[in-house]
């Protein structure tokens, strides 16, 4: 038998080991295949940040038809009419209790200012802008309701004053929506769940596969064994990447095609390639936690302490574009930040390596440089 | 039960805690750093997009609606395009999310009083970030069609500016926003990461307390002692309460020192609601460490729960009052959501009791409930 397939199967042999591991640690293992089945099901319901039925009242100091006109419609699904009040302190209360969170106040005197059409009729809007995005939205949107009001009363009143409405300029500006036309929400949600959660998992395993034999002490019987360090850590990411490859596996086609119809409009094969790359890199980075921590609840919080950060920054979650300049330079470190890219390229916009392969590039470079830190201090501990 | 005994575990507690340097570091720094790492990271500003435009009219007019977006604080400005197909690949790429495309005759058509239809290409792979896009693209277009048809009725009717301002808009929609002026959304986020890292710091230090007895078998030394179950549970949650009130307080700084965040309410009505959760957020912990053997499940257990209660079913990203169904009930049934009522009431409305007490009245119930919940799961005896 040649030297090279020796070591080949001797790390073989390691791999299989760990995984035996993993499934006799029920709690973990749990964890797996929770991870990569329910919780995709619940991310994909969770939050969604489109205007749903947001609580409209209304204080109608008119009380003429054209405020009647106006304030129906503020309807569902954006909007959800709570009904009148009589003054403003119940307004104000409504608010408070958020029992309403917009406000629409129209002022006596709106009827007759609209048909004399010398001074343009004021409307007040209150906002709760506690959230400040939907807060946003809400104006938004209930400004495109009052604006396609008012294009019916200046379409009468240009008439009357001798203009023919279909003669005046107007740009028209249709917005098209690529890659998820209808905005479907769980497409969005389960692959961002999916990397962020496979981003744990990449991490968490390995760190915690090393610790456990720092743990028990077995970590000294592999030393004294005919392997060499290189092949104990690389043991240990083989198993955790094939995990991870048949997580993704299972979420891809056992959920997130069928029930939520997320396309794949890129080669599944080269998603899969670089989701291998990509659990390397994290590999890499769970060993150098590991040769951090002494027992498993420092792995644990140090992970935490690592991953939040990942996670969060990463623009999984949130608009990466509108963070300030120093943490999008930083994050440039987060080998999160580009597998993002490649999942949404890949499944979404269908790109292929062409365009991918700066994200690669950097992905694979932090991955190696990881590992190289992992090893070097694993060691400098034990060898 | 004696108050005494309870006293002299949390005393040993107190100087385990003091002796694990990593546990201590992070009892007190992984607050800290949540906040402001979450401070940044959940910002759902839509600022800096990516735009490219396609000018295949490249009027004066054209160039003038074009400038709109381009100035716009919303979009990072990344150049024009040449031809139409260069759209596909860039739009791919991730690198552009918003195109802009005018098309031939666009000032000719406007000239002659008809309609001119401009395309605008958005990625909506980031769904947020699509929607809000959307509306400030409807918004730029909106103002520049309203100042053009402005200057067209000027010129073709003889009247004045605010005379065919008022023809072509009649209605004028004043927005205010209410509690939060400049719909910033750091204000609103940052009183609400107090809740969140509560939330997920609490019961990681109150269960990792109890299961790193269990895991070093020190557990026994309790089964076979005298003390009782509510002195033992006691002693265990008044340091982890302790040092969480003190991490309240610097979070607490952090939001209104750092952030700038506005406080308009009570401060001692903040700091009972407060105690009041992180009892709850302990018992919450107590409860997992018991049904749990290791410290990494606990760890595991903690933050899955505590991140989906404490994000998805607490309104701090998506207000309760837009969730639906299942959803709506999970929320209404947990702890984080009322804090959160606490927490935006005294923050940004400066509201009282008066509004709040079913809120602090839920977290009072819900902390009894769940420390019964503890009792009841903490058992003496080894399970066989």
């Amino acid at each position: 038998m040649t030297v090279a397939s020796m070591w080949t199967r001797q790390v073989a042999a390691l791999a299989i080991k760990e995984l035996k591991q993993l499934w006799r640690d029920r709690g973990l293992f749990g964890f797996v295949i929770y991870v990569f089945t329910l919780n995709i099901v619940l991310a994909a319901g969770g939050v969604s940040f489109e205007l749903n039925h947001v609580p409209v009242i209304i204080h109608d100091a008119d009380h003429s038809d054209a405020a009647r006109d106006l304030t129906y419609r503020f309807q569902p699904p954006y909007f959800a009419l709570q009904g009148e009040v009589g003054t403003a302190q119940q307004a104000m209360d409504m608010l408070d209790r958020e029992e309403a969170r917009v406000l629409v106040d129209i002022p006596h005197g709106f009827d007759e200012t609209l048909r004399e059409g010398t001074q343009p009729a004021t409307v007040q809007l209150l906002v709760d802008a506690s959230h400040a995005n939907s807060g946003y939205l809400a104006a938004s949107y209930a400004s495109a309701i009052a604006g396609a009001f008012g294009t019916e009363w200046s379409q009468r009143n240009l008439a009357r004053a001798g203009a023919d409405p279909a003669g005046i300029p107007h740009v028209e500006n249709r917005v098209r929506l690529w890659h998820n036309a209808d905005l479907n929400e769980p497409w969005f949600h389960t692959i961002a769940e999916l990397t962020t959660m496979m981003t744990v998992m990449c991490i968490l395993l390995p760190a915690a596969a090393l610790v456990r034999e720092k743990e028990r002490g077995t970590i000294e019987q592999l030393l004294v064994s005919p392997l060499s360090a290189l092949q104990v850590m690389l043991a240990k990411v083989l198993a955790m990447v094939a995990v991870t490859l048949a997580g993704v596996a299972v979420a891809l086609f056992g959920i997130m095609q069928p029930i939520y119809d997320v396309p794949a409009r890129g080669s599944l094969v080269l998603l899969f390639a670089l989701t291998a790359v990509y659990a390397f890199t994290n590999a890499g980075l769970g060993l150098v936690i590991a040769t951090f921590s002494r027992n498993s609840g420092q792995t644990g919080l140090l992970v935490m302490l690592i991953v939040m950060p990942i996670i969060t920054l990463s623009g999984t979650w949130t608009p990466f574009e509108s963070m300030p300049a120093w943490l999008r330079a930083a994050m440039t470190l987060s080998p999160l930040r580009h597998f993002v890219d490649i999942a949404y390229s890949i499944l979404l916009r269908g790109a292929g390596l062409n365009v991918l392969w700066d994200s690669v590039l950097a992905m694979t470079a932090l991955g190696v440089v990881l590992f190289a830190i992992g090893l070097a201090r694993f060691r400098r501990q034990f060898v | 039960m004696k108050l005494r005994r309870a006293l002299a575990v949390a005393y040993k507690e107190w100087r385990e805690i003091l002796r694990d340097r990593i546990y201590l570091l992070l009892a007190f720094l992984m607050p800290a750093m949540l906040m402001i790492v979450f401070g940044y990271g959940m910002s759902q500003d839509v600022e800096n997009v990516a735009l490219a435009v396609l000018d295949e009219d490249g009027t004066s007019l054209s160039r003038d609606y074009a400038q709109r977006y381009i100035e716009s604080r919303h979009f990072a400005y990344r150049g024009h395009l040449r031809a139409a197909r260069e759209a596909d690949r860039l739009l791919a790429d991730g690198q552009v999310k918003v195109i802009v495309i005018i098309p031939q005759h666009f000032a000719e058509r406007l000239m002659e009083g008809q309609v001119a239809s401009v395309q605008t290409l958005v990625d909506g792979s980031f769904t947020t970030i699509a929607r809000t896009v959307h509306s400030y693209v409807d918004a730029i277009n909106a103002a520049f069609d309203s100042g053009l048809r402005v200057r067209f009725l000027t010129a073709r009717l003889g009247i004045t500016q605010q005379r065919a301002a008022v023809l072509i808009q009649p209605v004028q929609l004043q927005v205010r926003y209410l509690y939060n002026q400049e719909a910033r959304s750091i204000w609103g986020i940052a009183p609400s990461l107090m809740m969140f890292t509560l939330m997920m710091v609490v019961p990681i230090l109150t269960a990792l307390a109890v299961v790193r007895e269990k895991e070093s078998g020190a557990i026994y030394n309790v089964y076979s002692s005298t003390i009782s179950r509510g002195e033992f549970i006691l002693g265990k949650l008044l340091p982890s309460v302790a040092i969480s009130s003190v991490n309240a307080l610097i979070l607490w700084l952090l939001a209104t020192r750092f952030f700038g965040a506005p406080f308009k309410g009570s401060f001692g009505l903040l700091a009972l609601a407060t105690v009041l959760f992180i009892i709850c957020a302990s018992g919450f912990g107590l409860v997992i460490s018991f049904v749990v053997r290791t410290q990494q499940a606990a760890l595991i257990v903690v933050t899955i729960l505590a991140t989906l209660l404490a994000m998805q079913y607490s309104g701090i990203l998506t207000p309760v009052s837009s969730m639906t169904g299942a959803s709506h009930a999970i929320a209404r049934a947990f702890p984080p959501m009322y804090y959160e009522n606490v927490i935006k009431g005294v923050f940004m409305k400066g509201v009282g009791a008066r509004v709040l007490w079913p809120d602090l009245l839920f977290l009072a119930g819900f902390g009894a409930l769940v420390m019964a919940a503890a009792y009841a799961l903490f058992k003496k005896r080894i399970r066989s």
